[in-house]
């Protein structure tokens, strides 16, 4: 017979127990803490934002998927926001481009919203979300395992890398947005290009920030800079303001539509993302850059490694039941 | 733990009527009338004391409000085990605690246990889609199944102690996350396995402090919420990301 909850709990560890109203469970406050602390941290040691490991730590720890993605997304506006304030005071932010982003990133979003809706209705959005991130963590966690591994080995010759991943996607994704319409001048980021290439790439950035709680800077910086041709220092700045408020604004939306932002856990992520970024920072500029991305890489392997696990393997239970909270 | 963040469950009592001593074979009160429970809080101890007239077995059945679940199964595509199909279950308790002096099919015969509803996968459960007989006993048996594993449907024999054969102590412990709404409790006195004693009070459950006005504000006003959350969101971020760089 089982038995209803465990009765051994210390009162240590009760106390560690915190209940998040919305998405009507317990977790333990320190482990949620540790998530922030290592998603800042990462985000500290090597730029990178780690929307992309929240929500699969979250998942991990029983949150439904809609509200670690909804919860990862006010998140990751709380932390962008001081970043993007930074940037904005350096002048690092071209407000045409990163308008034309927001426009598209804000459609693209609501349209994703209305997608994590129909997907929850047919109780098939936790399958998709994992696929998309086995997906996107095996393709970045390979690639960037591969290149560290490069650089480590040739260590002392960083060069070779850089000029190797300048020449790479020039090709014919330019052309072909050098021959759209609505060709438009950028004069902070000194570039001519037609509107629809941002306005295409924020649309597809918004909707992997409804379905997958991430910020999309992983696509977003290396279009911006390979085949859009824009400074990296404004592009750095740019993506961070495009950010703050996809982030915001699906937060929103997720909250208005689907009820799945998580107050308390979205806070949580916060303090501990602050606190981590600091240390990552301190520690980051101590260490090799080369070894740094290593370490990501790893982790991000890792846990593309998990996800494919937990789907290959038969489950012990193939039934799953989720309870409508009122 | 922050005591703004507290959780705050309200048992209010159970709405007992009192019959007198002699006239009645069975008598059941409440210890605790109101439990707080917080955000620490990780299930709740109740007790219920009475007394009975004689030698005897008590049964004691917790039930909660109705509640809604989906049910998905898992199937396998290619390689991967995925969600596959899906149902819901409507109609059914959230929990179902059956406790008593021995095990309840000793004391009482199956036809008894079925017109009090003591049998955990008795309950009845509406499945929506309807299916065939034999689709929908496999996810009625699987809903139980996972029920009692994750503690809402539970049967015990020792959780009533038994002093002199007349006054009886009910240890009931009620896991951290419960359904909010009322929840009924029925008492049974079995003497020769026949109810000859019945008593039923309820109490109900509900959310309130901080954690029941963000609910309400999430369901009820849920752009607002949203809109005003995120703001906060990014004012928090903002101060603790770039105030202290402008210190500098």
């Amino acid at each position: 017979m089982a038995i209803p909850f465990d009765p051994s709990l210390s009162n240590d560890e009760i106390l560690m127990e915190l209940f998040l109203p919305i998405a009507h469970m317990d977790v333990n406050i320190v482990l949620i803490s540790l998530y922030g602390v290592l998603v800042g941290f990462l985000s500290g040691l090597v730029g990178v934002g780690g929307g992309f490991l929240i929500t699969p730590l979250l998942i991990f720890t029983g949150v439904p998927p809609i509200v670690a993605v909804s919860s990862g997304a006010a998140q990751m506006a709380g932390t962008a926001s001081g970043a993007s304030y930074l940037h904005w005071r350096h002048g690092n932010i071209d407000f045409k481009t990163g308008l034309v982003l927001l426009v598209g990133s804000w459609l693209g979003g609501g349209f994703g919203v209305y997608l994590a809706k129909m997907l929850l209705r047919a109780g098939q959005f936790g399958n998709v979300v994992v696929f998309l991130y086995v997906i996107l963590l095996g393709f970045i966690g390979v690639s960037m395992l591969i290149e560290s591994l490069q650089a480590v080995i040739r260590a002392g010759a960083p060069a070779a890398g850089d000029a190797h991943a300048t020449a790479a996607p020039r090709s014919l994704l330019r052309t072909w947005i050098q021959r759209l319409p609505w060709q438009t001048s950028f004069p902070a980021s000194r570039v001519r290009m037609s509107a629809v290439g941002p306005l295409v790439l924020g649309a597809a950035v918004g909707i992997l920030t409804s379905l997958m709680g991430v910020g999309g800077g992983f696509i977003m910086v290396p279009v911006m800079i390979y085949v859009l041709k824009m400074p990296t220092k404004i592009v750095v700045g740019t993506s961070l303001f495009q950010l703050l408020f996809t982030t915001a604004a699906v937060s929103v939306m997720q909250a208005g539509v689907n009820h799945s932002v998580d107050p308390f856990l979205a806070l949580i992520l916060i303090l501990g993302s602050v606190l981590g970024t600091k240390l990552g920072t301190r520690l980051g500029a101590r260490l090799p850059a080369e070894k740094l991305r290593l370490i990501l890489a790893l982790v991000v392997v890792a846990v593309a490694v998990k996800m494919i696990v937990t789907l290959v393997i038969p489950p012990s239970e193939i039934y799953d039941m989720t309870i409508e909270v009122r | 733990m922050t005591r703004g963040l507290r959780c705050l469950f309200l048992v209010s009592a159970w709405m007992l009527q009192t019959p007198s001593w002699a006239d009645e074979p069975l008598v059941v009160a409440p210890q605790t009338s109101q439990v707080n429970i917080t955000t620490d809080f990780a299930g709740s101890d109740l007790k219920a004391i009475g007394a009975m007239d004689g030698p005897g077995d008590l049964i004691i059945k917790v039930v909660g409000p109705q509640q809604e679940a989906t049910l998905s199964r898992e199937t396998k595509l290619g390689p991967f085990w995925v969600g596959g199909d899906i149902v819901k279950m409507a109609g059914a308790p959230s929990l179902l605690f059956l406790y008593a002096t021995a095990p309840i099919a000793s004391i009482l015969p199956p036809a008894e246990q079925q017109k009090y509803g003591l049998l955990l996968e008795g309950v009845p459960v509406r499945i929506e889609p309807q299916l065939t007989a034999h689709a929908a006993d496999d996810w009625r048996k699987a809903f139980f199944r996972l029920k009692e594993r994750q503690g809402y449907y539970h049967e015990d024999d020792r959780a009533i102690r038994v002093f002199g054969n007349r006054l009886f102590i009910a240890d009931m412990r009620l896991p951290g996350d419960l359904q909010i709404g009322t929840y009924t409790v029925e008492t049974l006195l079995v003497k020769s396995g026949k109810v000859v004693g019945h008593n039923v009070g309820n109490f109900r459950v509900r959310l309130s402090g901080i954690e029941r006005w963000v609910w309400n504000a999430a369901h009820d006003y849920p752009w607002s919420f949203g809109s005003l959350f995120t703001l906060a969101a990014m004012v928090l971020g903002f101060v603790l990301n770039a105030i202290p760089y402008r210190r500098r």
